[in-house]
């Protein structure tokens, strides 16, 4: 399979010229089993040059099938969805999937395409759209992929995926924050808590059972993809946000016994030059922890083959 | 008063290097006043880095005030909202003048972007200035930051949007985004020409040159020669192009720009001074 980065950001998407090199567009990564339909992972706006890509294939005439596997529907992981080509023409089929919230689906999707927010609704797209609701655990098959899940820990949760295919396996883990000093839930958190008290048992429990989770869905894993937006410093000031930091991407990626680590959902201040940065210097981390995998940082345009070609 | 750029990019954020020149962020504008008053007009992307610009300043102390027009609620006009680093700041003020009739209306619309489904901010009551949302009333003039603001309603597709004249004394600047043309081609309504009339600045909506328009089903967009037309029947002295299409690269801006000065002098706007709007820059009038 081949896996493609059409958008490496989160938060927002950042134009200019101090993102060229890694790109400005919100989360989007194209996975590519072998003579198969594309299984994209999120919808960020990185979603509307993979449609157009896709459009000079069969969904150009109206024959493209798509899965769509959302880690959850915050913006920066959605908002590319009505700037996707392929739903603009009849014939063409794409499901989506994602974990089951309190609206369905299908409701939370329309909410983003209706009047006054977008001219065209989505019952107007021409292309058939199916919702598959998810629970965490869930395996399931697209094509001969096979797809698991497993819960993260972030504002409203959001769902890492393993796509196992080819003989490789490429996991997804955004948005996450460590496992070590907040449970996120619905509770929005006015500021950051102390990191200094420890957890109560039960939270710490639930923390480690999320976690192992996590482990045990990247064991092994080709490519490991994950939510790196803070640095160590900045998580300390803004535990209460539901992002990690290359430190915990470190040490999930050699417990799980993963090949490869790439840092992903970049902040979007960071410029190209601070995420340069920040890969050296973790590169030399990985080295001197004699890690056996290697450290690699996402950037649109970026593809990485995995398994049998 | 001086008018400066941070998004001119229309429908959703488009970054790259091809776009570095023009920018590839959604409508912002901010307006100055000469007494340090502070208009913002749409809250696109390019309001985030408005926002980080400001935090130097007053509204990083929490001393920060502003009034901020809303053309319209589609996404690319209010999506930078939660990215709007003063309004995180105890202590700073915004009033919000928009569409929906009442201020209840527009309320809920902006709060719809703040659900949680989509949002970790949940509500707007998580913001720590005060934000207060005012419906406008189009042919009204009221007073924002020493200004005085008038709102006109235009078509934009199947729906609406509002321009807003913006006048310092005897100095007028026209915001005019998303103006839709109920037929490519058709001329600017004597409404609308009665309403740009004279000003120092149009800022018109350009989205399109005339061949992609009629490529798309939506008509909620002007292209160039209608930006044209209408500030040669409104006789302004300078025309801004703005709110470029995603899929516009610097080149094919740069493009339309000289396709429109060229359709300036041909139709009798030779003395049409124009602007194209790029991010960062500022116009002083």
């Amino acid at each position: 399979m081949k896996v493609r980065f059409w958008g490496v950001r989160g938060s927002i998407p950042v134009p200019g010229r101090a993102t060229n090199r890694y790109g400005g567009n919100t989360s989007c990564v194209e996975v590519r089993p072998r003579n198969a339909a594309p299984i994209i992972i999120d919808a960020g706006t990185g979603l509307r040059r993979l449609g157009k890509s896709l459009m000079e294939e069969a969904f150009g005439d109206g024959r493209g099938r798509a899965s769509i596997l959302i880690s959850h529907t915050h913006w920066d992981h959605v908002q590319g969805l009505p700037f996707f080509s392929p739903l603009y023409r009849a014939g063409n089929q794409v499901d989506i999937f994602a974990r089951q919230r309190d609206l369905h689906l299908e409701a939370v999707f329309s909410a983003q395409n209706r009047s006054p927010y977008f001219p065209v609704p989505l019952s107007a797209m021409e292309a058939e759209m199916r919702f598959h609701e998810l629970i965490e655990g869930t395996r399931f098959e697209i094509g001969h992929a096979t797809v698991s899940c497993t819960r993260l820990n972030h504002p409203w949760i959001a769902m890492a995926y393993r796509i196992d295919v080819d003989g490789a396996a490429v996991v997804y883990c955004a948005d996450t924050a460590p496992f070590t000093d907040v449970l996120f839930g619905k509770e929005f958190l006015h500021k950051a808590p102390s990191l200094d008290e420890p957890l109560p048992p039960a939270v710490a429990a639930e923390l480690a059972r999320m976690r192992a989770g996590v482990v045990g869905l990247a064991r092994n894993a080709d490519l490991l993809i994950y939510d790196t937006q803070f640095t160590k410093e900045e998580y300390r000031r803004f535990p209460h946000w539901g992002h990690s930091h290359p430190d915990d991407a470190i040490a999930i990626a050699r417990d799980a016994g993963a090949k490869r680590l790439c840092l992903f959902h970049h902040a979007p201040m960071r410029s190209d030059d601070d995420n340069d940065r920040i890969l050296a210097q973790y590169r030399e981390v990985v080295r001197a922890q004699e890690d056996r995998f290697e450290l690699v940082s996402a950037y649109e345009g970026l593809e990485i083959t995995l398994g049998d070609e | 008063m001086k008018i400066r750029f941070w998004g001119v990019r229309g429908s959703i954020p488009a970054p790259g290097p091809d776009t570095n020149r023009y920018g590839g962020n959604t409508s912002c504008v901010s307006v100055t006043t000469d007494a340090g008053g502070l208009v913002i007009i749409d809250m696109g992307t390019g309001l985030m880095h408005l926002g980080n610009h400001l935090m130097a300043g007053a509204f990083g102390k929490g001393e920060g005030r502003a009034a901020i027009l809303l053309s319209h609620t589609h996404w690319d006009h209010i999506q930078g909202l939660g990215f709007f680093a003063p309004v995180f700041v105890a202590g700073n003020a915004f009033t919000v003048y928009g569409p929906g009739g009442s201020p209840q209306v527009l309320e809920e619309i902006l709060e719809g972007q703040m659900d949680p489904n989509f949002s970790p901010l949940q509500t707007l009551k998580n913001f720590s200035a005060t934000f207060d949302v005012q419906a406008v009333r189009c042919g009204a003039p009221f007073e924002a930051a020493g200004l005085r603001i008038t709102a006109r309603e235009h078509a934009h597709g199947s729906t609406t949007a509002l321009a807003f004249r913006i006048e310092e004394g005897d100095k007028a600047f026209v915001y005019a985004s998303d103006v839709g043309q109920p037929e490519p081609g058709a001329p600017p309504s004597p409404d609308a020409i009665a309403f740009y009339r004279g000003a120092d600045v149009l800022l018109h909506d350009t989205t399109y040159k005339p061949a992609d328009q009629a490529k798309r089903r939506n008509r909620g967009f002007s292209t160039f020669e209608d930006a044209a037309a209408a500030a040669v029947a409104a006789r302004v002295k300078r025309l801004v192009t703005f709110h470029y299409d995603q899929d516009y690269s610097d080149d094919d801006v740069d493009a339309l720009v000289a396709s429109c000065r060229a359709t300036l002098d041909a139709s009798g706007g030779a003395d049409v001074e124009l602007v194209p709007a790029r991010e960062g820059d500022e116009l002083a009038i």
